[in-house]
């Protein structure tokens, strides 16, 4: 019994066990699949948790901790008197440093002063505290002050990035559709590029023209494009189904070649 | 005849679950014995094996892998062909995780460093982990720095060691400094086309799942995508162009049995379908 358990013990290293731990909840969500149960319940929530809980860490680590805990830890260790900011301020209007670049060239200019401006980064607090007063309904509009900031710099970068974005694609949309217009003149192989080619239109134009509801559809040929349009679509939402049918397929081999490969029989 | 194969239609979802892991099983008892098909491989696959292969060797390919546990079905064979080939090419590379998941850095290790110790690939002068960078309110300026200043945005590597003593982040600063940025991801951002292919002009390839991979192809067409792994299939094929055989294969010829089982549902409910028409026909 005692040779038993200490077989037991030894083979729990923390590999085994974490496959162990893995295996277990794998197979408790799985049994969502015949029904409903606490189990996949309590297995939910502390996935839910331990990813919260990650997050919290990681974000602590690589990036709170890095770029504004230790700058600010740093500047108050360093132990010197802080630089004088008046100095600062008579060496950009005596012209020794360049404007617009001053604040950069300023701070190049007295590095001694680095340290202490490093606890600048506490000045992050203000508007970064001002997110949180969305929780009270008598200072919300304090945190109107950083959405709209964050608006308004999103706004013209999705602008500046959806141009780069869909600019292409209209260019790429225009496609010759003459088979001996090109310079190696009439081929198979220019024939079928404008075959495909005119494919390609047909179905952009008929998409595009189910989507015009404005539009009065008693022309005959009006409908009958509309029509392709709809085939077009429920073509690509076919494709889009088997695309997902093939993803969850894929999730479902990783889990069972885990319990086989990792669980069951470790390699 | 008729009211039976009606009763098709009313199977119990629970009876086409067990039917299809029994067929995902079969593989796993078959093992060793079943083989990828011998088919070319697709042109979002080929473009990317031959983007790699034009690498040159002054240049990095800079790897954003932001996936975990989430996409690892799909995106660790993805990342996995890739990073094989790149070493085998000797070809540098930055890994970094943008963004998506904080989990991103320890699963691209996991995968990386197994493949580079075997072909003998140096971490620091060969290849470097970034670790994971934050995007905060928006990832669009978290790229765009990155793409301008890499040693700005993330000082330090994975291990917390100054970028500036890792002997090849020495040439490397900026975007323009890599042949190509691969984005292994659920679904990678769109954003990654238009800011570092459309405002700086490196060349893009995405690793993505294959449920996302419909909505990518349009960059493809228009040249604005340099290729694509499409889920594990892409993997395979990519597997098949360098001729290694690895997770991706092996999960592309597993998954033809759950399709099977899947092709026969949708036959059988659509039996169960007609049939019950034909009932209800016949009963009016």
């Amino acid at each position: 019994m005692t040779e038993a358990l200490r077989t037991l013990a030894e083979s729990l290293t923390p590999e085994n066990l974490a496959a162990l731990v893995s295996a277990a909840a794998t197979l408790i969500v799985f049994s969502y699949l015949v029904k409903d149960n606490p189990l996949y319940r309590l297995a939910l929530q502390a996935a839910l948790g331990a990813a919260v809980g990650i997050g919290v860490f990681i974000a602590w680590r690589d990036v709170l901790r890095p770029k504004w805990w230790q700058p600010i830890q740093g500047a108050f260790a360093a132990g010197r008197p802080p630089a004088d900011p008046f100095q600062l301020l008579e060496a950009v209007t005596a012209g020794r440093v360049a404007c617009p670049k001053w604040w950069a060239a300023a701070l190049a200019a007295f590095p001694e002063s680095r340290p202490w401006t490093d606890a600048l980064w506490l000045l992050a607090l203000v508007p970064g505290s001002l997110w949180y007063f969305q929780l009270s309904k008598k200072w919300f509009w304090l945190s109107t002050l950083i959405t709209g900031l964050f608006i308004g710099v999103s706004a013209g970068l999705a602008f500046k990035s959806q141009i780069l974005l869909i600019l292409p694609q209209i260019g790429a949309s225009l496609k010759p559709i003459v088979p001996f217009a090109g310079p190696g003149g009439l081929t198979w192989a220019s024939t079928l590029d404008c075959l495909n080619h005119l494919l390609f239109l047909v179905g952009m134009m008929t998409t595009l023209l189910y989507f015009f509801f404005s539009l009065r559809t008693e022309s005959r040929f009006l409908r009958g494009s509309m029509r392709i349009g709809r085939l077009m679509i429920m073509a690509t939402l076919g494709a889009m189904f088997a695309s997902t049918v093939m993803t969850r397929m894929a999730y479902l081999l990783e889990r069972l070649g885990f319990l086989c490969d990792k669980w069951l029989a470790p390699r | 005849m008729i009211r039976w194969l009606a009763r098709l239609r009313d199977i119990d979802r629970r009876w086409l679950y067990l039917a299809t892991a029994v067929a995902l099983a079969v593989p796993f008892v078959a093992r060793g014995r079943i083989a990828m098909p011998p088919t070319e491989p697709f042109m979002v696959t080929r473009r990317l094996f031959d983007a790699i292969e034009a690498c040159p060797p002054d240049k990095v390919v800079l790897i954003d892998s932001s996936w975990n546990m989430g996409s690892q079905a799909e995106n660790e064979a993805q990342l996995e062909c890739v990073v094989r080939h790149l070493c085998r090419r000797r070809v540098r590379f930055v890994v970094i995780s943008v963004g998506v998941t904080e989990l991103g850095p320890e699963f691209a290790r996991q995968v990386i460093e197994p493949i580079a110790a075997e072909a003998g690939r140096q971490y620091g002068t060969d290849w470097v982990n970034l670790g994971y960078v934050q995007a905060g309110g928006d990832i669009k300026v978290l790229i765009e720095a990155l793409c301008r200043d890499l040693h700005a945005v993330r000082p330090t590597d994975v291990h917390d060691t100054p970028v500036a003593q890792l002997p090849l982040m020495r040439s490397v600063r900026s975007i323009n400094d890599a042949h190509l940025l691969f984005s292994v991801t659920y679904s990678p951002t769109a954003d990654w086309i238009s800011l570092v292919k459309g405002q700086f002009g490196t060349p893009v390839a995405f690793g993505c799942m294959t449920i996302m991979s419909p909505y990518y192809h349009t960059f493809i067409e228009s040249g604005q995508l340099s290729g694509m792994l499409v889920g594990n299939w892409g993997a395979a094929e990519y597997e098949r162009l360098t001729q290694a055989r690895g997770k991706g294969t092996e999960r592309i010829a597993f998954a033809t049995y759950g399709n099977c089982a899947i092709l026969a549902a949708i036959l059988l409910g659509n039996l169960g379908l007609w049939a019950a028409r034909r009932t209800r026909g016949r009963t009016r």
